[in-house]
């Protein structure tokens, strides 16, 4: 590292203060830049070098003449994918679904984290929070298969909204209850392990503040609403960040699993679409070219919520 | 970027498999093929088929197996690598990967090895029109795996329907529906379905509509262009046919949830008493029902040609008379070409049409007085078990381009009680003048290879919720403007273009 630096500075030549005093950091704290090491080239390898694959979004890539080989053809895919009005459904039903999530699940895991926070039985409490993480590790194809079991035509639940109302109520094969099917079964699965870090930000709130909270004759609303709220305001709002990124990731493991004729108009995501392109069709540069316009507005909407933060008075991303 | 990330796997993973067979050793060819699912696992060494093969071709087999239910997959991660194995089964010769691939030059143009008879005799005594058909751009880049033509078609339990009040096999579209109707209401008071269908309703569809006299997938009109199956009118009729059917409980309401892998088990399960797929489920479904239910007697019947009202006959038919191609790579170098197009040449030939499409005798059937090969039936269990681990779908490298030449051919009195599969043959050779061919199945639309899966999958999900009575005509005909919009009126240009380019 030192030695590149080095370099560095001999091909610069005018050996500026900042690469000095660079050099002088690296030379003092080198066990730890040796420990950035592994990370880094980790990061190079498996985030960074992969990059360069992005040059397939512009080209028509065959697999068999290579990235080099491939005929480019410009932004012809970006262009494909706009000339015919089907964008606007997969944006329209992945954006749904993303704000449906973002308003029922985002909070699910906070309620969740403060609901086991306020339990006094610490024994209870830990059998609780290792039963409530388990769903987590239930593959999603077993979550759907459940599913199919209790909400399908011969399900429990079928029959039983079948008896209460006098008609049944087609869960699986409807376009009407394809999204809360689909944030149902994502509550279901990630709440308990969602909680996890809101417990941990929970267990830094000085516990004083609530003794003297209580002197004062603050109920157990009171308190939470201004001791334990406040204290992780900023882990909420980082999260929330985060999840800005992922606006446009509906992931399609779980769509397509749930996916049928009837219901295909709502389930039919940006990234569904990308998968079917991609591998089941093998339009790898149409697929990368999708893929590549959906991070950049991910991107922008990070660095845009993150300004938000800012502006709020919140710490956010960085 | 995680798509990347995954080609690198395969990649890597690819190339540690391979095996590059030395100069002692056999000459060893890579295949990958597709597999369908059976209770034993295949077993590839000390496997007597494959030794067979070995002994008989002087090539060592190395299978590689992609699940059917996600081939299109395999193919397309195993096309991204850059030394895929030596031969491919496609099971689409016109997937947009196969068609890209082949122009890139990705596999061996076998244009002029199909004509050399000197050579490979039993591959140039293939079907000159059919490897038109599998063609890119005028170059043929495969051996088609050739089918039973038309082979699409209706079969029924005629012992329900006798029971139902309907003796006589159904010979116009006025029968079927009376057969229809009365096979649900006998449904109804059994808690079974008059028509069995699934998730994939394209082919049930196909068969009704074709029938009443709509093209297949794309149609000619009297000013000679091209246009899309649901423009006709009677693709509208055969859809009301089914809205009917599914109206007065013929048709079970969740199909669309139902998987393909359990269409049989309804009808063995006796929830299903009619299907619009292939013919020759039909037999097979029968013999199912002796080997495991004690049946005796004849209870599955298929349908031959059925009239319209104006007394003209069309049939759908479900292949073109081929399924797929097999590929050869250019993961084989120049010299070892003709190595390889010799061993599909031997697996045209009488020996190796008989290994790849029934086994060996002893191991998987025996052979009769007759000459014909069979399974004894205190035997059944055991050569099923035999053919699961030793040969099951190495059937599917079988082509049999220049017709059946197996020796011993197989019984076609099998399942003794049923003349089912000669019926089978004789059906085939009468429902192929009627077929109804696809005019552009030859061409490559641009924008079809592009947004073809979306598009097909509109036209079938409209279908779907219009017999399900989710939609009216009303949505049907919006869904079907939708399509336009959505680049279907584009394809049909393209189409129309290619297909003129090709009348003059």
């Amino acid at each position: 590292m030192a030695k590149k630096q080095a370099e560095a500075k001999a091909i610069h030549g005018t050996g500026s203060e900042y690469w000095r005093r660079l050099l002088a950091d690296c030379k003092r704290d080198k066990w730890l830049y040796l420990l950035l090491i592994p990370g880094l080239i980790y990061f190079i390898v498996f985030k960074y070098l992969p990059m360069f694959g992005i040059v397939i979004a512009f080209e028509n890539y065959v697999p068999y003449s290579g990235v080099l080989g491939s005929q480019w053809v410009g932004l012809k895919w970006f262009e494909y994918f706009f000339k015919f009005p089907a964008w606007i459904d997969y944006l329209k039903n992945t954006l749904i679904l993303s704000l449906m999530n973002i308003v029922l699940f985002f909070p699910a895991p906070i309620i969740l984290a403060l609901l086991l926070n306020e339990m006094m039985n610490l024994r209870y409490k830990k059998l609780l929070q290792t039963l409530l993480y388990v769903p987590h590790f239930i593959s999603i194809v077993i979550v759907v298969s459940i599913t199919f079991v209790m909400f399908g035509p011969s399900g429990i639940v079928y029959k039983l909204t079948e008896r209460v109302l006098g008609h049944p109520i087609n869960y699986m094969g409807s376009p009407d209850t394809f999204r809360w099917m689909i944030i149902g079964q994502t509550i279901w699965k990630e709440t308990g392990w969602g909680t996890i870090i809101f417990l941990a930000a929970l267990t830094n709130v000085d516990t004083q503040l609530y003794e003297a909270a209580m002197v004062d004759g603050a109920g157990r609303l009171r308190r939470l609403w201004h001791i334990t709220l406040p204290a992780i305001r900023s882990t909420i709002v980082l999260m929330l960040i985060l999840r800005m990124g992922s606006v446009l990731d509906t992931g399609y493991d779980h769509l397509i699993l749930m996916a049928n004729p009837l219901n295909r108009r709502v389930s039919q995501t940006l990234d569904v679409f990308v998968y079917q392109q991609g591998i089941q069709s093998g339009q790898f540069s149409y697929a990368s070219a999708i893929g590549l316009m959906k991070s950049i507005i991910s991107v922008s909407l990070v660095l845009a919520s993150n300004k938000i933060a800012h502006m709020l008075g919140e710490q956010g991303l960085y | 970027m995680k798509k990347l990330v995954s080609l690198f796997l395969v990649l890597a993973l690819a190339l540690s498999v391979m095996s590059f067979a030395t100069a002692e050793e056999p000459f060893e060819i890579s295949i990958l093929l597709p597999e369908f699912p059976a209770d034993i696992d295949f077993v590839m060494d000390n496997n007597p088929v494959l030794e067979k093969i070995q002994e008989l071709s002087g090539v060592k087999l190395n299978i590689q197996w992609g699940p059917n239910s996600t081939y299109g997959d395999i193919l397309n991660t195993t096309l991204a690598d850059k030394n895929p194995p030596m031969l491919i089964a496609a099971t689409d010769a016109r997937a947009p990967i196969i068609v890209n691939s082949a122009r890139a030059g990705a596999f061996w143009d076998l244009t002029e090895a199909v004509k050399d008879e000197a050579n490979y005799p039993y591959l140039a005594a293939g079907n000159d029109g059919v490897y038109n058909n599998i063609a890119v751009d005028g170059h043929v880049y495969g051996i088609y795996r050739s089918r039973a033509f038309p082979r699409g078609g209706i079969y029924y339990r005629c012992d329900i329907a006798k029971e139902a009040g309907i003796e006589k096999t159904p010979e116009t579209l006025e029968e079927l529906t009376a057969l229809a109707e009365a096979l649900a209401a006998y449904g109804k008071e059994h808690d079974a379905y008059a028509l069995n269908m699934c998730s994939y309703t394209a082919g049930t569809v196909s068969v009704i509509t074709v029938a009443f006299g709509a093209p297949n997938t794309w149609g000619v009109d009297e000013n000679g262009d091209i246009y899309p199956a649901h423009k006709s009118p009677a693709y509208l009729e055969g859809l009301n046919w089914l809205r009917h059917l599914y109206e007065i409980g013929g048709i079970d309401p969740n199909f669309v949830q139902i998987s393909t892998s359990d269409w049989d088990t309804i009808e063995r399960n006796n929830k299903g008493y009619m299907r619009f797929d292939c013919l020759d489920n039909a037999h097979r479904q029968q013999e199912w029902f002796e080997n495991n239910a004690g049946v005796e007697e004849q209870i599955f019947q298929t349908v031959g040609p059925l009239a319209k009202a104006d007394g003209t006959i069309s049939v759908w038919p479900q292949n073109a008379g081929f399924n797929g191609e097999i590929l050869v790579t250019k993961s084989v170098s120049e010299a070892d070409l003709p190595k390889v197009l010799k061993f599909l040449d031997w697996c045209n030939s009488s020996d190796g049409q008989t290994i790849i499409n029934a086994g060996l005798e002893g191991l998987t059937y025996d052979v009769n007085d007759a000459g014909f090969r069979y399974v004894p039936e205190e035997k059944v269990e055991e050569y099923t078990k035999n053919s699961q681990m030793y040969h099951n779908n190495i059937n599917q490298m079988g082509m049999g381009v220049p017709g059946n030449l197996e020796n011993p051919k197989s019984d076609p009195t099998y399942g003794k009680k049923t003349q089912l599969r000669q019926r089978y043959e004789d059906l085939n050779a009468e429902l192929a003048q009627y077929a109804v061919l696809n005019p552009c199945y030859p061409f490559v639309s641009e924008t079809y290879t592009a947004f073809g899966s979306d598009l097909d999958t509109r036209i079938n999900d409209a279908a779907a919720q219009y017999i399900a009575g989710m939609i009216d005509e009303d949505g049907l005909r919006a869904a079907w403007d939708e399509w336009a919009a959505m680049g279907g009126d584009q394809v049909t240009a393209e189409f129309n273009e290619a297909y003129h380019a090709a009348q003059n």
